[in-house]
């Protein structure tokens, strides 16, 4: 784009192009590409002249006129997926989707004790809600079906979410498991007092360590995030991923230190 | 009840004339994509959405109908241009001829005359 948007106008066209993709993709009888090259050069066009950076309400007039990208493509020409979308939820006033999310989710939590099924029904509410916002594109459009179709999604993305944060502490576990091994083997493990200090360093170090990559790497690629944690991605600041990267470092590099500390004083 | 039956009644419509008149613009002029918008705007309630259009270019391209080519400009940056190829050109008669012919014979009913 030649033209210069305003942060939220670039997210803007960001999210419509990408949901025109989606749709183009599926449909045999289009090449994708093209039609985005068009569309892209059809803005263009259209913004000639405006004022810069280019504000998102005048973006959106534009992107108004050109429809929604589902509206372009006949329904039969999409893949599967996309016809059982619509035809569950053909409208903002179509609240059937939003239901089953709901239905799907205290199905979910109701036979939790009983796994599989638990988990399984809770994953298919997380997809039918993630459908539901894919469909409306815009958040907006879901007024308050968002009460329906949000807790799916947010119970799913707390999960990954703290997993992704959390699972360098599976070292606890096999510290522990190889506490004996590792006395035994050291001369300067005298008992359990001697051995935790240092394995709970190296663990505090660990979780240091990736929550500085972490940050490293969603310092940039925020386009990765936005998809998977769609649609609450939406406000993530780079200033939040520098926050990680540090407090990781901080960790980690206190923990190395206090561990090598603690472990030299060991006679 | 009927406003969506004449929603449903313009839109399969609409279809098929919007292609009839893409295809038409085209045989006139090489066109490039936002100008055969432009043209198409100009008709009251022919599109509903502007990025309709594209597909349909993208879809008349694939079935060998148009093809496209790279046009300088001389007031703005080189664009890809819109042109019937021979079977487009074949295709656009046939569809003129049938239109003719079903839009007379609408007519004729409409009046009484059949």
């Amino acid at each position: 784009m030649m033209i210069t948007l305003s942060e939220n106008a670039e997210r803007s066209l960001h999210d419509y192009l990408r949901r025109a993709r989606a749709y183009l993709r599926g449909s045999k009888s289009v090449d994708a590409d093209e039609v985005e090259q068009n569309i892209t050069e059809h803005i263009e066009s259209e913004l000639e002249g405006a004022a810069e950076p280019v504000s998102r309400d005048v973006l959106d007039a534009v992107l108004i006129k050109l429809g929604k990208p589902q509206q372009w493509v006949p329904i039969e020409e999409l893949p599967w997926w996309w016809r059982i979308i619509f035809r569950l939820r053909s409208g903002p006033e179509d609240w059937r989707l939003a239901y089953i999310s709901f239905a799907l989710l205290v199905s979910g939590l109701l036979t939790l004790p009983y796994p599989p099924a638990g988990i399984v029904l809770i994953l298919a509410g997380f997809l039918a809600s993630r459908a539901a916002v894919a469909e409306a594109g815009d958040t907006t459009e879901l007024k308050a079906q968002k009460w329906l179709l949000y807790p799916s999604l947010i119970i799913v993305y707390v999960f990954v979410l703290l997993t992704l944060l959390t699972w360098p502490l599976i070292l606890a576990p096999l510290a522990d498991e190889y506490e004996h091994t590792l006395i035994e083997s050291s001369s300067r493990f005298n008992n359990e007092g001697d051995y935790w200090p240092v394995a709970i360093s190296v663990i505090v170090a660990g979780l240091g360590l990736w929550w500085s990559i972490l940050g490293a790497v969603v310092l940039k690629p925020r386009k990765l995030l936005r998809i998977i944690f769609n649609p609450f991605a939406e406000k993530l600041r780079s200033k939040w991923a520098i926050r990680l990267l540090l407090i990781g470092l901080v960790m980690m590099i206190l923990s190395i230190g206090t561990g090598i500390v603690y472990y030299q004083r060991l006679i | 009840m009927n406003a969506k039956f004449f929603d449903n009644w313009t839109n399969q419509l609409r279809k098929g004339v919007l292609e009839l008149c893409i295809l038409n613009d085209i045989r006139n002029r090489k066109m490039y994509g936002y100008e055969i918008v432009r043209s198409m705007r100009k008709t009251e309630g022919l599109i509903i959405s502007e990025g309709a259009i594209y597909p349909i270019l993208s879809r008349l391209k694939r079935q060998g109908l148009v093809e496209t080519f790279i046009m300088e400009s001389p007031d703005g940056p080189a664009r890809k241009h819109y042109k019937l190829t021979k079977q487009g050109e074949k295709m656009i008669a046939q569809m003129n001829a049938y239109w003719q012919a079903i839009s007379g014979a609408t007519n004729s009913i409409e009046k009484g005359k059949i």
